[in-house]
């Protein structure tokens, strides 16, 4: 899984982008919690401020991990509930939020992914 | 001597009572002088002829009542107030840089525009600086401008830059008057506004005609590391810099090139190149100061009560020619320059709306 981190706007309107692979991580387990506790369908919605940021988070599964969760729902007879971080890893997520809106856990995960990975600059502006 | 002198002269008093008090009164003489010269016909209505008196009388009682706030590198707003109006420098290079930017636009809207500050009716002019830690940028909540003070990498602080300041500004006006949509069209218009009003802020200050003027947005945010003159060029869109780390600037300086995108709001920082283009080729088509023509343009669109919050460019274009209209005449050079400005940057203006 990976966590993209698009921040773009401000006055410059210059973007940068941040990618981290959670399962390269010391601590995946915690990616992933923090992952599927945050409220991926409820961003909250809050008029644009001129030459604020704009941030765009995305989750992307790498090939074949959705393919395996899938069959990991599909088996009756396991008894134990699937670790919080097989759900997390099944499916791709994306949010968009005004940096005014970038609080408690989307907060947390921007932090933790500027800790981990250095931004790269520009690129073509995404359509 | 200039107007803009006389104004800066004016607004000098502490310091220079006798020619302040002069050069007001010259302004007060001279101000309708300017308004018919500067005109090709005489104004089509009474009332506009008023209207072109009251600048200068507006300018004689009118001062900004300035707020600046210290985030002291938090992101929490509004932080500690440091300067209010009247006092004197506070020592710190962002607190005062804001504090006279602000002045600085203050002066623009009132005297060329008559304009009280954001509201019209001589509202605080708030700021906060040291926004943030190594913050990246400036921006406008709805109530306050705020800066950061930069990376010290590729940007160093957003109050360097007086058009910085004033395109903040700029954005109140805009949320107070024709409310333009932060998104797609209507918000690079919105941001087109902020970077027109911010270079003529930098032009009236330093006294520049539409020749000498530098047409940057953002000149002197970057680091000396930067290979790049600002962050944007309102005559060249695209060429503002060039550099190994950030890119080069991806304005687009014709309609045909027009960005669709979901970042930055719909890249309104990226299409604002297209009209920021066509106000540069319409002030420069009719030469001398650009807010004594385009800008009176362009402030009169804003602010007729016709604009809609999702207008795009081609409404825009057509009540920027309309305004030119109806302030020099319908066959005017005015009215001809910004036509023919639109129609160089792939927008036809279409007939107004009734």
């Amino acid at each position: 899984m990976d966590v993209i981190v698009s921040r773009s706007g401000g006055i410059a309107g210059l973007r940068l982008t941040w990618r981290v692979d959670v399962d390269t991580q010391p601590d995946p387990d915690r990616w992933y919690v923090l992952i599927g506790e945050i409220p991926w369908e409820e961003a909250p919605a809050a008029p644009p401020e001129p030459d604020r940021y704009t941030y765009r988070i995305r989750c992307e599964p790498h090939e074949g991990a959705a393919h395996e969760d899938a069959g990991h729902e599909g088996d009756d007879h396991e008894p134990t509930s699937p670790k919080p971080h097989d759900d997390a890893a099944a499916e791709a997520r994306e949010a968009t939020l005004a940096e005014r809106q970038l609080t408690g856990p989307w907060r947390e995960l921007f932090d933790r992914v500027r800790e981990a990975a250095e931004p790269q600059r520009g690129g073509r502006a995404e359509r | 001597m200039p107007p803009w002198l006389l104004d800066r002269i004016a607004a000098a008093d502490p310091q220079y009572p006798t020619a302040a008090e002069a050069a007001r009164r010259s302004l007060l003489r001279d101000g309708p002088m300017r308004e018919w010269r500067n005109a090709a016909e005489p104004p089509p209505f009474a009332e506009r002829e008023t209207d072109a008196r009251t600048p200068s009388i507006l300018a004689e009682s009118v001062r900004p009542d300035r707020r600046i706030s210290d985030a002291g590198g938090e992101e929490s707003l509004p932080g500690r107030l440091v300067r209010r109006e009247g006092e004197p420098p506070t020592g710190d290079t962002a607190a005062d840089q804001a504090y006279d930017g602000l002045g600085e636009t203050h002066r623009l809207f009132a005297r060329v525009f008559d304009r009280d500050a954001i509201d019209g009716a001589g509202g605080a002019l708030e700021a906060t600086v040291h926004f943030g830690d190594h913050y990246d940028n400036a921006f406008w909540d709805g109530e306050r401008m705020v800066f950061g003070d930069g990376d010290g990498e590729v940007f160093r602080g957003f109050t360097e830059s007086l058009s910085v300041v004033g395109h903040e500004l700029a954005h109140g006006v805009t949320e107070r008057t024709a409310r333009l949509r932060y998104s797609g069209q209507s918000g690079a218009l919105n941001e087109h506004i902020s970077d027109v009003f911010g270079a003529l802020v930098e032009q009236y200050a330093m006294g520049q005609d539409a020749a000498a003027a530098t047409w940057l947005i953002g000149e002197g945010v970057f680091t000396s590391a930067v290979q790049g003159r600002a962050l944007r060029d309102m005559l060249n869109p695209g060429t503002a810099y060039d550099d190994d780390v950030l890119g080069r600037d991806p304005q687009p300086a014709h309609f045909r090139d027009y960005i669709e995108t979901t970042d930055d709001n719909g890249g309104v920082h990226l299409n604002s190149g297209i009209p920021n283009r066509a106000f540069a080729l319409a002030a420069r088509e009719l030469g001398g100061f650009a807010w004594e023509h385009a800008g009176r343009i362009w402030y009169d669109a804003l602010t007729s009560g016709r604009l809609r919050p999702t207008d795009g460019f081609h409404v825009f274009a057509a009540e920027t020619v309309r305004a030119a209209e109806q302030r020099y005449g319908a066959d005017s050079r005015e009215a001809r320059a910004v036509d023919a400005a639109w129609r160089e940057v792939g927008i036809e203006p279409p007939e107004p709306r009734a």
